[in-house]
């Protein structure tokens, strides 16, 4: 069944696009409705999968819009520019990077999101949230630096502990 | 810019691929959701043809209300036909002097003005037709006017004067009338008085005398016409049996009041029909609805609490259990229609909670020997057509349509031993609903104008009356319909 097929896939998506799973579920559940119900409309002129993804994340950007979240955010706070190396980063769990996506702003979330995981350019994601590519740029980069902050508080002991035996 | 490529590659090489199982419940959302939109869809396509049934209906109302401001212009003409037949000699000279001395029409135009004709019958014929073969007819007018229309259009300008304020309407009713002229047998009559009758004109009469009586015979053929329309008010009663047809989600019917029967309730209203022609009419109204159900013990095996309980309480322990709602704390019980919430829990029955079963931890049941009865009122909208298959003494009528049905009563009510009380409502019921009609009428005369009727009639909702996903409650009605009806 389609739902079997997609859903841990599709749910992994929602999870990277919300602030926890309890929307991210919601989003999910939303998501598979709409596929459910425009599957006639799907052209077959692209992947499966890749319809299904792009029906999840309208879902999570129309319910951040609902949700007048995508307010601009204005980040004061300035953050030391961080470097790991791959050896810290390969140590750092898949679940414990969810959480710490989850974690961000929602608008730095989509930046990152859609630039990052989806390979979305800046002009593309302005033109997705309506915003200008200078915002676009610079969200991601608080995004980014915003990342960094958490994996160095998070993970101070790896980080150490790394540059002691370096 | 390198550090940055290592966080994204770093979250790109973790999280592009993450798969993690959702719950299971999901899939159950999702599937009633789809459901739902479904029925979405079902109601918008009901609700729009509901509107444009009554945009139907009103536009029908509208033209006949506009026929029948036409029956007011009549005196105008029959007066003025009057005038003319009293004037006979007066007529003749004028005619005659437009042979030898000024343009014809001038001449015609004055007559019509001295005489007084109002001709707007005129201006609905073929007109360039009509008066050109009056005039080439006619061996007193002699008229070869090159321009006849202009006669006619001197005749309409005095018909919208001498109307006053109405002959700003008169184009409007005269596109209506023409409409109706063109669709039954009398207008085809009507058509062959204006293409074959006019031939036949008789030489030795005025052209006025020759126009009145052409009036004369389109005033007959349209008052034929207007006698095949007419109205019927009525009113009607019925018993109504409803028999209840759902379905529910498994988990929803996994615990859940069993329908046990259905109570006789009462309908009726009045009703409004317009008849066009012999066969066809169209029916609308205002009806009253009742509906309900009776549920009783869910008919699953008892599980082991119900097994020890039966030792104590017997056949009073509650099978079904009840659960409380987190924001009101209502409790609430599920029934074929819905889900029953009560007002608060009613006294007479014993709710057993802390239950050794643990799939009902959080639940309670109720320990009593009560039935539940659920009524809902509806008033009906309907929009009929209706056939008439033999036209006798007996008429015999098939009928089809749908209604909109508004709830205005949901009431749920608790019958035990100590009597019947009423304990809340049935949650999400849906506040219009649309449902099918069909049957088949016997019309009796007992006068002239008034008919007896008794219409077996099937009714069926097209959507489900609860807008809870888990329930899909459409009943249908059966019932005997008998009143009387006045036609005028």
């Amino acid at each position: 069944m389609l739902y079997h097929q997609f859903a841990p896939k599709m749910f992994g998506v929602c999870l990277r696009y919300a602030k926890d799973a309890t929307e991210a579920e919601d989003n999910l559940q939303d998501g598979f409705i709409k596929v459910f119900a425009n599957l006639k409309n799907f052209r077959h002129d692209g992947s499966l999968e890749g319809w299904i993804r792009r029906i999840m994340i309208n879902v999570s950007l129309e319910k951040l819009r609902k949700q007048h979240l995508l307010y601009p955010v204005e980040d004061v706070a300035v953050y030391d520019t961080v470097n790991f190396s791959d050896d810290v980063l390969a140590k750092i769990a898949a679940d414990d990077l969810m959480k710490l996506i989850q974690q961000l702003p929602p608008r730095y979330r989509m930046v990152f999101n859609l630039y990052v995981m989806e390979g979305y350019s800046h002009q593309e994601i302005a033109e997705e949230m309506s915003i200008t590519q200078g915002t676009s740029k610079s969200n991601l980069a608080r995004a980014r630096e915003i990342l960094k902050k958490k994996i160095q508080e998070n993970y101070r002991e790896l980080v150490t502990q790394n540059n002691n035996t370096a | 810019m390198k550090k940055d490529k290592n966080i994204d590659e770093l979250f790109r090489d973790k999280l592009l691929n993450y798969e993690q199982s959702p719950p299971a419940y999901i899939l159950d959302n999702v599937l009633a959701g789809v459901a739902g939109a479904r029925r979405n869809r079902k109601i918008i396509f009901w609700r729009v043809a509901g509107v444009a049934a009554a945009l139907l209906l009103a536009f029908i109302a509208g033209w006949q209300i506009n026929m029948h401001n036409d029956v007011i212009t009549e005196p105008v003409v029959t007066n003025s036909r009057q005038n003319v037949a009293e004037k006979p000699i007066e007529v003749l000279p004028e005619v005659n002097m437009a042979e030898s001395k000024s343009p014809v029409e001038t001449q015609i135009s004055e007559s019509v003005m001295k005489s007084g004709t109002v001709n707007f019958q005129v201006a609905e014929l073929s007109k360039e037709n009509q008066i050109s073969r009056i005039h080439t007819n006619s061996e007193n007018a002699k008229v070869t006017n090159p321009k006849p229309i202009q006669l006619n259009q001197a005749n309409e300008s005095l018909v919208v004067a001498a109307n006053g304020g109405s002959g700003m309407l008169e184009p409007i009713k005269s596109l209506f009338r023409q409409i109706s002229l063109g669709t039954t047998n009398n207008d085809r009559k009507l058509e062959k008085i204006k293409t074959e009758d006019l031939l036949v004109v008789n030489h030795d009469k005025t052209i006025d005398q020759q126009i009145m009586e052409q009036n004369k015979q389109l005033m007959q053929a349209e008052n034929q016409t207007k006698t095949k329309s007419r109205w019927l008010i009525g009113a009607q009663v019925s018993p109504e049996y409803n028999v209840s047809r759902s379905s529910h989600s498994q988990v929803y019917a996994s615990n859940m009041l069993n329908a046990s029967s259905n109570p006789v309730d009462l309908g009726g209203g009045i009703s409004v029909e317009f008849k066009k022609g012999k066969r066809w009419s169209i029916q609308s109204g205002v009806y009253y609805s009742g509906m309900g159900q009776s549920s009783g013990n869910s008919n699953l095996t008892p599980g082991k609490d119900y097994a020890l309980a039966s030792t104590n309480r017997g056949s009073e322990y509650f099978n079904t259990n009840v659960s409380f709602d987190a924001s009101n704390s209502k409790m609430l019980m599920n029934s074929t229609a819905g889900v029953i919430e009560f007002k608060t829990i009613p006294s007479g029955i014993v709710l057993g909670t802390n239950l050794e079963d643990k799939s009902l931890v959080s639940n309670a049941v109720v320990v009593s020997n009560a039935r539940f009865i659920q009524n809902f009122e509806y008033i009906e909208i309907p929009l009929y057509l209706r056939y008439t298959l033999l036209d006798s003494k007996f008429d015999v009528e098939m009928m089809g349509g749908f209604s909109s049905n508004l709830l205005v009563g949901n009431q749920t009510f608790m019958e035990s031993s100590t009597g019947k009380s009423k304990i809340g409502s049935t949650k999400d019921m849906e506040s219009m609903s649309y449902s099918g009609t069909l049957g088949v009428g016997l019309k009796y005369g007992l006068s002239k104008r008034v008919y007896l009727n008794v219409e077996p009639r099937v009714k069926y909702f097209l959507n489900s009356l609860n807008s809870n996903a888990s329930v899909n409650y459409k009943p249908y009605t059966v019932g005997v319909f008998t009143g009387l009806s006045y036609e005028f």
